[in-house]
């Protein structure tokens, strides 16, 4: 009997530390291969940031429980060939009982089929488009602002410094910066705007010299556009050394990495629409503050977080706060929860639309525009300027 | 008699399992991993009729496969067809659009040809990104509502399922079917001397473009299919030049020329990056392994897995074909 009694101590302790243990597996894919490589890198750090402060400090806590977070992932490659063989994986074997959505639109898009199918809570972060918001989901909830409104704020900003500028538009021909450049274009129309250029480039363009004479040729003052981080740089770089004469530069993405930086002269005053900065001062309801979230983030990474990383994080945060809310991790009860939720955390507020025709579209949160700008000891560093009331410089208009 | 091999009796059985074992266990993990393993053995398959019996290798062969996803997709969701209808459709479509343009580019030969189906592969992807009707650069999405017609998404993918099991082992008929006619005689002569063909009286241009065309008929109903599936569609994704890639490198682990080859190499092919993706701790090298792996096969057993077979078991060349 005393030889049993280790082997029979070991197995009760088992069951006792399973049993008791609550664990709440979250599931997604990482682009840790592929073209979005950095982008979704940057989410996932946002995600294992917030899943380490939060077993840090005991769990998340709902009903009287305490659940620790566990996360599954899997490598989709970039592409959206594989997207749904892995989350229908994630779900049937790997039992996630919430999802996180892999980054790009595309991929979402595609990874949707499969969580609605299986009723399941996906909360969708660096995915912008709207469209898939509008095919009649129940289980999304987007944390981005949608891709339409990404240039409105510029054009907002614009319309009070020069009311006359000429318009260029020169954008990525890929689905989001297509996405977003369409309803901008109507935007500045609307506002009186003069669209004096308007060309989609293809993607992985590296020489924009005809592009750029173009623009030069339709005596555009201002220049929107850009898609993603290698070929707005490089329109940025060329831009410079062309010495086009624009007084405003505004790209998407790409001027929101800390790389951007490392463009030197060329960087200088490039604005980029953002989902959140480190300087935007938004009273946080829940979670920690901007300060605090930029500090651990660098602390861990080594590295600036970019909203990429801030939106990651800020899924998690929501999906929390929506299990506490609901006092348990049943997926209809956390659904209620989230369809209610209307707070503000460091990533600004979040509220997800409830209508049938466009369930989960992010309706809360709104955009900042950031500008690189030369602080006094002639150091690059990205400045709020829009909105004014979150604004950490004034805009430097005209750049040259 | 196609209905005399062995092999053709063997592509059934093999269909029938695929379809019945994940659906009697009812396991949606295994129907997701063996639809891609499915839609790997179609686009091999399909693609050694050009490369394998034809001795033409095709770049761009994923171009049917993309444009069949679009014609189906925009026929199932924008023309409310239904999604058998329009996947036909689109094979038909795109057969045609091959016959056309084999007509043209089949004149070249060798390596000018292997670059002019490069070119057909960016030119069409650059007309669709501009094509409004197709939802230029952004595509086209399916509405979840769509599924909801077939019974709800749930029915629906297992439908597609079956319909994309079904194109598989017509794939492999198809490559059977050709390989025993008087009409894969004259490719298999066209592959060891074109000019020889010709004065045997052979009609080269002909041939290539009729093998082009019934090419491109099955990869673009699978198109119509997975990217209904996969519920949107926009050109990056439709056309991927390294799907097109990835077949000829199926190609090569199988065996080209031969039918059980086409299929086992992309089957294999599939199944070890699948794998590979999701081991825990082999992900992080999957390329690097698929890479070695590759790179042993081509050293070491050029004929491919049943070129090696055939050497080690001369008589297997009765059976397995």
């Amino acid at each position: 009997m005393k030889r049993l009694a280790l082997p029979i101590f070991l197995v009760v302790a088992l069951f006792v530390t399973t049993g008791f243990a609550q664990n709440l597996t979250l599931g997604f894919t990482v682009s840790n291969t592929g073209a979005l490589n950095v982008d979704s890198v940057e989410q996932l750090h946002g995600f294992e940031l917030w899943r380490d402060q939060v077993n840090a400090a005991g769990g998340i806590k709902a009903g009287g429980k305490s659940y620790k977070i566990q996360f599954v992932s899997y490598d989709d490659e970039s592409n959206t060939k594989r997207v749904q063989q892995l989350y229908s994986r994630l779900i049937l074997q790997d039992k996630a009982d919430f999802l996180f959505s892999p980054y790009s639109s595309s991929l979402t898009a595609t990874a949707a089929i499969v969580t609605e199918q299986y009723e399941k809570i996906m909360l969708t972060t660096g995915a912008a488009e709207g469209k898939t918001y509008t095919l009649g989901n129940h289980y999304l909830f987007q944390m981005f602002t949608p891709g339409a409104e990404y240039l409105k704020g510029v054009l907002d900003m614009l319309k009070t410094k020069d009311p006359k500028a000429a318009v260029a538009f020169v954008y990525e021909d890929a689905s989001f910066s297509v996405a977003v450049v369409n309803p901008a274009k109507e935007y500045a129309q609307k506002l009186g705007f003069n669209v004096a250029f308007s060309e989609a480039y293809a993607p992985n363009t590296t020489d924009f010299s005809a592009i750029i004479d173009k623009v030069i040729a339709s005596k555009s003052t201002v220049l929107l556009g850009g898609g993603h981080y290698a070929d707005g740089s490089t329109l940025a770089r060329q831009v410079y050394s062309h010495k086009v004469p624009l007084k405003m530069i505004t790209l998407l993405v790409a001027p929101d990495s800390p790389q951007w930086g490392e463009l030197g002269d060329a960087a200088v005053g490039v604005i980029v629409p953002s989902q959140w900065e480190p300087q935007t001062a938004f009273k946080a309801q829940y979670g920690p503050s901007g300060a605090e979230f930029a500090k651990a983030y660098t602390a861990k990474y080594n590295t600036p977080p970019s909203y990429e990383s801030a939106g990651g994080y800020a899924s998690g945060l929501v999906l929390q706060h929506a299990i506490e809310q609901a006092g348990s991790t049943d997926t209809a009860k956390v659904a209620a929860a989230l369809n209610a939720t209307d707070i503000t955390t460091f990533y600004g507020r979040s509220k997800f639309a409830t209508e049938a025709n466009q369930h989960g579209l992010q309706v809360g949160h709104a955009m900042v525009l950031a500008q690189w700008q030369k602080d006094k000891s002639g150091k690059l560093v990205k400045q709020v300027v829009w909105p004014l009331a979150a604004k950490s410089a004034n805009l430097v208009y005209p750049i040259h | 008699m196609i209905l005399r091999r062995p092999v053709f009796w063997l592509i059934l059985i093999f269909a029938a399992l695929m379809a019945f074992i994940p659906f009697h266990a009812n396991d949606v993990s295994m129907r997701e991993d063996l639809i891609l393993v499915a839609l790997a053995v179609i686009l091999a398959s399909n693609l050694n009729l050009m490369i394998g019996y034809t001795g033409y290798v095709n770049f761009g062969h994923i171009v049917f496969y993309g444009l069949g996803g679009y014609v189906g997709l925009y026929l199932a969701t924008v023309r409310n067809w239904n999604l058998v209808l329009a996947a036909l459709a689109a094979g038909l479509v795109v057969s045609l659009f091959a016959l056309a343009l084999g007509m043209g580019i089949l004149r070249l030969r060798g390596a000018y040809f292997a670059l002019a189906t490069i070119g057909v592969l960016l030119a069409v992807q650059s007309f669709v990104a501009n094509f409004d009707p197709w939802g230029r650069s952004t595509g086209m999405y399916v509405d979840f509502s769509a599924y909801q017609r077939l019974g709800g998404a749930r029915h629906a993918l297992w439908m597609t399922y079956f319909l994309v099991i079904g194109v598989m082992a017509l794939s492999m008929i198809l490559s059977l079917g050709i390989k025993i006619s008087k009409f894969g005689l004259g490719l298999f002569a066209i592959r060891e001397d074109e000019d020889a063909a010709v004065v045997l009286g052979v009609n080269t241009t002909v041939f290539k473009a009729i093998i082009y065309s019934v090419s491109a008929f099955l990869p673009a109903v699978a198109g119509a299919l997975m990217f209904y599936k996969n519920g949107m569609i926009d050109p990056s994704i439709a056309f991927e030049f390294m799907l097109s890639l990835e077949g000829i490198v199926m190609l090569m682990l199988g065996g080209k020329g031969t039918v059980v080859g086409a299929a086992l190499g992309g089957g294999l092919y599939e199944k070890l990056r699948s794998y590979l993706l999701t081991s825990p701790k082999l992900s992080n090298f999957q390329l690097v392994i698929a890479g070695a792996l590759l790179l042993l096969v081509v050293l070491f057993a050029p004929g491919g897995l049943i070129g090696w077979l055939y050497r080690l078991v001369p008589r297997a060349r009765k059976v397995i074909e």
